[in-house]
């Protein structure tokens, strides 16, 4: 599984490019945009310029490296019945969907690398000021992304047409993980809302370590663990009411 | 006039069919509406996040910017809800439906576009007539009919220029020319730098996107005059480029389709 | 009714690459592939005819439809039907034809199928009272009634063809271009949408132009048939032209002689003559040299004939 979806990122990668030139041109807003704004103010929020282009910079890469495709191909292999093909295997069905999703972000990164020079350019970097603490909370952050994936995926047990839906957390999921916005700058409700959500973890969190915002990196790890643990027992439980659903359909 | 007349009496029955058929899918075309609006919102949501903390991008104010932005998303929201089917020419012509299209007395453009319905569309259409409502009271404007007049014109002008790159676009994938990511990034242009004031990106990129891909003509510059930012005797002509363009659009596809070589013979 | 005249049709397309610049590679490099689909094509047909369009696959049939639709527009030659050139006057001339795609239904999908015949209906501005007596002598002839109201995509093949067919003579037209049109269908179906294109065929001179592999389509329908092969006409003519070859009596002996009467031995051991006259005679001056096993006699069909000119 892991293989199909690595090979399934190269086989797509012109989407994939035509994804990454779409990224450069995102990086080059936000850029232009927050320059902008920021005009001759030398900090805002606690983040000089150059350590918010840094982070947009980040965040965005971040996002796009963590986007999920595993969603789109449950709802496919649901809807055509390919499905039962995957619960005949002795593997357990999410086990190897979570593969699956792994081998893609892993073709995608592949595609993504000769990408990178670029965004930075268009963007800008800084030398990391907490490396260690950014890849734990990166990775944990993926770990969380790929969960909710796959439980969003599992809707589609219950619903036939669930594209819209999948857009729909698309959409949520990445503004709330701070991809154009740092968190820091949500006001009022939306800071409060957006703290509560997991989606940070998979942008806003690991980019603000790297440009050394948040500088304690014990506390968000400890968060990002307890999602996934939670996670995992929400996943477990849909997943045998889902199994249970598809027995009940017969196909 | 008579044949324009049955086309969009046509076009208006073909699309109620297609919207009948999208009903029968119900929830998923609610959340469609919805998720459009959604888009469109939290794009603009990151306008309002970033303009609460700072009170001016290049000069415009928050209403400004609504204002702007509410004009693009409006004008492109008129370009694709009838023309979204148009997306699908490269999978029609594929699958041999498009044959059908011209085995029938009606302009096969009118029933490409009257093949399925922009759904999403609609949440992008909500979303931005919302925004201008909102915006055009709040920024400092004052309003009597030429201006609304002209921002109606505005509109429609700007969503040809966006329909006349997309249809020209289409128009190459009658010939299985495969445009479609082609079509993703200069929309993806369109509504990613379309919604600012130019003056942000400064100098190459602003004349790129004024003269080469007239990003600019689509809210921009019609924004700039109702909002009395910019002071050209020209500028008030600016919807008549979509004219132009729509034009020359329907020129590139009608030579397409006369080129047009079905499948499978 | 069809004038068809030094028809050439020439595929000329571009190599199209693929990838996400492919586009602009295909439209840099101006690379074409040529290809001859119909190569000097000439018949004509005449009104209230009932032509069958035969072919092996990729003989250029589709093509030639295509181009008599005015979907295609031809390399050279000349074209009329009904008296416009086809590709030209596309518009009035679709509304002269109904054509059928026994693969692909023009019906709308999620859409009643009565609806879809009202869209139609519209499309070609057929009046109101008019579309309901059209309707109604669709409904008795082909059966609609049990399915009228029932979305297409729920239909059985055999009842979406007859919505096709309903969709393709509603405005009348006088010339009728079936493909395939029993591709798929049951024994029952099948004969239903025959004793449809004959009804129609008779009730409104309508012409009919077939194209199919279902031989026993052809042998009911047609009296003529265009074969053609590699983009050439290679028969044209009536059925019993074709076929009109004699008998054969197939006879298998005790003893196995190199020939019989001058007939060699096949590779089964059997030998072949050619009947004429007094079958009964021949077999008995066979009988009265060899003794026989077995014997059969084999009627010169349809089938055998045009699997004999494929292959040839």
């Amino acid at each position: 599984m892991t293989r199909i979806g690595f090979r399934l990122a190269l086989a797509y990668r012109g989407d994939i490019i035509m994804t990454c030139v779409s990224l450069v041109a995102q990086v080059f807003l936000l850029r232009m945009i927050w320059t902008s704004v920021y005009g001759s103010r030398p900090a805002a929020a606690g983040l000089t310029l150059d350590a918010l282009l840094a982070y947009l910079t980040l965040a965005n890469l971040q996002s796009f490296a963590t986007q999920t495709l595993v969603s789109r191909t449950i709802h496919h292999r649901i809807r055509t019945g390919t499905v039962f093909f995957d619960l005949a295997r002795p593997v357990g069905y999410l086990r190897q969907m979570a593969a699956f999703q792994v081998g893609n972000t892993l073709g995608g990164l592949l595609l993504l690398a000769p990408v990178v020079p670029v965004v930075l350019l268009v963007g800008s970097i800084t030398v990391p000021v907490n490396g260690p603490g950014y890849v734990i909370t990166l990775v944990l952050g993926y770990v969380i992304a790929v969960q909710l994936a796959l439980l969003i995926s599992l809707i589609g047990f219950w619903l036939m047409e669930t594209g819209a839906i999948h857009l729909l957390y698309r959409l949520v999921s990445q503004f709330f993980a701070g991809t154009m916005v740092p968190l820091a700058f949500f006001p009022g409700f939306l800071g409060a809302l957006a703290e509560i959500l997991p989606f940070q973890y998979t942008g806003y969190v690991p980019a603000a370590v790297y440009v050394g915002h948040i500088s304690d990196v014990s506390g968000p790890v400890t968060v990002e663990l307890a999602w996934i643990a939670g996670l995992w027992c929400l996943l477990a439980l849909t997943w045998s009411r889902a199994c249970r659903r598809v027995v009940i359909q017969g196909g | 006039m008579a044949e324009i007349l049955r086309s969009l009496r046509l076009y208006f029955l073909l699309q109620r069919a297609s919207a009948r058929g999208a009903m029968q899918y119900r929830l998923n075309t609610v959340i469609g509406v919805i998720s459009g609006a959604i888009w469109q919102g939290t794009g603009f949501a990151f306008v309002w996040v970033v303009m609460h903390t700072f009170p001016s991008l290049a000069g415009w104010g928050l209403a400004e910017i609504a204002f702007l932005y509410g004009l693009r998303l409006t004008a492109h929201a008129l370009a694709m809800i009838p023309l979204m089917s148009v997306n699908d020419v490269q999978w029609i012509v594929r699958n041999g439906e498009f044959d059908r299209f011209l085995l029938r007395p009606l302009n096969p453009l009118v029933q490409l576009m009257g093949n399925r319905m922009g759904i999403a569309q609609f949440g992008d259409l909500l979303a931005g007539v919302a925004l201008l409502a909102v915006a055009g009271r709040n920024a400092q404007v004052q309003w009597d009919v030429w201006l609304v007049a002209f921002c109606a014109a505005a509109i429609v002008g700007g969503a040809l220029i966006e329909a006349a790159f997309f249809l020209a676009l289409c128009s190459l994938s009658l010939r299985m020319v495969d445009t479609f990511a082609l079509r993703v990034f200069i929309d993806d242009v369109f509504s990613k730098f379309g919604s600012y004031p130019m003056k942000i990106f400064g100098g190459t990129v602003e004349w790129l996107l004024t003269f080469v891909l007239p990003v600019a003509f689509v809210a921009y510059v019609p924004s700039s005059v109702v909002l009395g930012k910019l002071d050209s005797p020209w500028a008030p002509a600016a919807p008549l480029l979509g004219v132009a363009l729509i034009s020359l659009a329907y020129l590139v596809w009608r030579r397409q389709l006369a080129h047009y070589q079905s499948v499978g013979h | 009714m069809i004038r068809v005249e030094g028809l050439t049709k020439v595929f000329r397309r571009p190599r199209t690459f693929s990838g996400p610049f492919g586009a602009l590679r295909t439209l840099v490099t101006r690379q074409y592939e040529e290809r001859t689909a119909v190569d000097d094509l000439s018949f004509e047909i005449g009104e209230g005819e009932v032509i069958g369009y035969l072919g092996p696959n990729g003989a250029g049939k589709s093509t030639t439809i295509k181009i008599l639709t005015g979907i295609l527009t031809p390399t050279s030659g000349t074209v009329e039907v009904n008296g416009l050139v086809p590709w030209s006057d596309r518009s009035a001339n679709a509304r002269n034809v109904g054509v059928v795609f026994g693969q692909r239904s023009q019906l709308w999908w999620d859409l009643p199928l009565i609806e879809s015949l009202r869209l139609v209906g519209s499309l070609y501005d057929v009046p109101a009272a008019r579309f309901e007596t059209s309707l109604r002598k669709l409904r008795d002839l082909l059966g609609l009634d049990d399915f009228l109201d029932t979305p297409v995509r729920q239909l059985s093949l055999g009842q979406r063809m007859r919505g096709d067919l309903a969709a393709a003579v509603l405005y009348e037209p006088p010339l009728l271009y079936l493909d395939e049109p029993t591709v798929g269908l049951d024994v029952l179906a099948k004969e239903a949408v025959r004793e449809f294109i004959v009804e129609t065929n008779r009730a409104g001179r309508t012409t009919v132009i077939l194209t199919t592999h279902d031989l026993a389509d052809v042998e009911a329908l047609c009296k003529r048939i265009i074969l053609i092969d590699r983009g050439k006409v290679i028969f044209d003519g009536a059925i019993d032209a074709l076929v009109d070859k004699p008998r054969r009596l197939v006879v298998t002996l005790e003893s196995q002689p190199e020939d019989v009467r001058g007939v060699r031995r096949d590779a089964d051991g059997r030998y072949v003559f050619d009947i004429h006259g007094d079958l009964p005679g021949m077999i008995a001056s066979i009988a009265a040299e060899h003794p026989i096993r077995d014997l059969s006699i084999e009627e010169p069909d349809l089938e055998s004939v045009i699997k004999g000119i494929y292959t040839r």
